[in-house]
């Protein structure tokens, strides 16, 4: 199973400078924010399509389909139990259904579903290592940006071993898939004792050759990768903080609400 | 809280942090895909992880958490309330080791004694609280998701693999880890803990605080009880604003309870 989204194609987006990116990000959760009404964040929708497109991300975005459609559907559904608004066409005890709680319920499955892809985007061309170079660009301390990356690195190596520990045991006739959902889960404790083992020798290692590199003699390090900072990202911060304004003076004027009635 | 700024300064729990990030991430992305209310949240047997590695590593346990749940959001898609995510994992992986050094003074959390496991019970109950009022409360205030929602499948979700699933795991990892001098009072002997009176008061204003962040964030959401002191216009779905001006201070009571510990 692929772990990360990352998709290694040489768009315009692919080559902005990482903080770009991460203020991207920011500014696209800042725009669907203001707005309520599934109309107004119909343009943030489009403006991800042609960005999907233009990125080459299709195959994220079909890998991740039915969490799209499923994330839209229960969250209307949810609102629906909880924004009692609007005249009702029906109204149970558990479920209000009214235009203004459709909408209110559309709109925020929708919120969350361009968020949804915002991050599809940004994981789909962005690298682990550019995005900790954005972190420590905005201020987070190179050793928790190392952490972050070592984490990134470690990931498929422990999921590997867990693997390889179960193909094991199930050559020696231990059998995973018996008896309940709960008893299912227990079933995989015995693999996780000798992974966990395993990484806590790779420790001391791990930790001795850090220092012998010189880790954490100086709290900002030299780094062999530059992201320097270009024409192309200077436009794409102007557009991105333009987007910003625009959908918080849609939010200012009064539009982008539902009504109840 | 202090030990959670101190261990940036040990390599060797930099390399623990890491390490409990990526077991936790590497639990956690396979179960992705089985979603326990679908756009909501997953199973998420991985939440075994951050309160296993709390008892072992503690500060850099937190940080693990944090950190894992970031790269597991990676998988799925971020958003604006992951950042209520990453520090609602910080406080599920803090709260576990520092509340039973308070409570059980030294004992060993493998201990089977009937006291031992009411104390274990108490100190995940109190882990579990906090990460779900925080997320819970962030999402509600950024008008996402309901807090009666994530607030209660979160208890329910770090509770089930808290009791079930973590005492099976320490039971085989902390002997072999204490043996190997492993556990972080060894690795970060500098470590000084606070005076007890002040331990013991942070630990009664953290209870206080997520309990009644608990019951207040449940019953705002939900309409049951909106307090007559605010305006009309806070007495709406998505309860956003009667969220933040009432669960908000009992957020920052048990945030605070936390720093004094």
């Amino acid at each position: 199973m692929p772990i990360y989204l990352y998709l290694d194609n040489s768009s315009v987006v692919h080559r902005l400078n990482p903080t770009v990116k991460v203020f991207a990000l920011f500014i696209m959760f800042w725009s669907v924010y203001w707005v309520d009404h599934p109309l107004a964040l119909l343009p943030l929708g489009l403006l991800m399509v042609a960005m999907a497109q233009l990125t080459g991300s299709w195959p994220n975005f079909y890998r991740l389909r039915w969490l799209f459609i499923l994330l839209i559907f229960f969250t209307t559904l949810a609102w629906m139990v909880f924004y009692r608004k609007g005249p009702a066409l029906i109204n149970t005890r558990i479920i209000h259904l009214s235009r203004a709680s459709l909408m209110f319920g559309l709109g925020r499955g929708l919120k969350l579903a361009e968020l949804l892809a915002t991050s599809v985007l940004f994981l789909s061309t962005t690298k682990v290592e550019e995005f900790t170079a954005g972190l420590q660009r905005l201020g987070v301390p190179y050793r928790v940006g190392f952490a972050i990356t070592l984490s990134f690195r470690l990931v498929p190596l422990f999921i590997d071993s867990a693997l390889t520990v179960v193909q094991a045991q199930s050559l020696r006739g231990y059998e995973f898939n018996r008896g309940g959902p709960l008893e299912r889960v227990k079933r995989y404790v015995p693999v996780v004792i000798p992974v966990f083992m395993g990484a806590l020798r790779k420790a001391n290692n791990m930790a001795m050759a850090l220092e012998a590199r010189g880790f954490g003699i100086s709290a900002v390090p030299t780094s062999y990768i530059d992201y320097p900072i270009d024409t192309r990202d200077r436009v794409a911060f102007a557009a991105l903080t333009g987007l910003g304004v625009v959908y918080f003076l849609i939010y200012y004027m009064g539009y982008g609400a539902i009504s109840v009635n | 809280m202090h030990e959670l700024r101190l261990m940036w300064r040990n390599t060797r729990m930099v390399v623990l942090c890491a390490i409990s990030a990526a077991l936790y991430a590497a639990v956690l992305v396979p179960f992705k895909v089985v979603p326990l209310i679908p756009g909501v949240t997953e199973l998420r047997p991985a939440n075994a992880i951050p309160v296993v590695c709390s008892f072992l590593f503690g500060p850099a346990a937190a940080w693990g958490a944090a950190i894992g749940n970031m790269i597991g959001d990676f998988f799925g898609g971020v958003g604006p309330g992951d950042i209520f995510g990453f520090f609602a994992n910080l406080f599920y992986g803090y709260i576990p080791y520092k509340a039973w050094s308070i409570i059980a003074r030294g004992q060993s959390p493998i201990s089977r004694s009937p006291m031992n496991i009411a104390k274990y019970i108490a100190v995940c109950l109190a882990a579990s609280v906090l990460c779900a009022d925080l997320v819970g409360w962030g999402d509600n205030l950024l008008g996402f998701r309901p807090f009666s929602i994530l607030g209660n499948v979160i208890i329910f979700n770090n509770m089930l693999s808290a009791l079930f699933l973590s005492p099976l795991i320490l039971i085989g990892v902390y002997p072999r880890v204490r043996a190997g001098r492993m556990l972080y009072r060894d690795v970060m002997p500098e470590l000084v803990e606070r005076s007890r009176a002040r331990q013991v008061t942070g630990l009664a204003i953290l209870v206080v605080g997520e309990v009644g962040a608990w019951v207040v964030g449940n019953l705002v959401s939900t309409g049951y009880w909106i307090p007559s002191f605010l305006p009309a216009s806070f007495a709406q779905p998505p309860y956003d604003k009667s969220i933040a001006v009432m669960v908000s201070p009992l957020i920052v009571c048990a945030i605070a309870g936390t720093l004094m510990m």
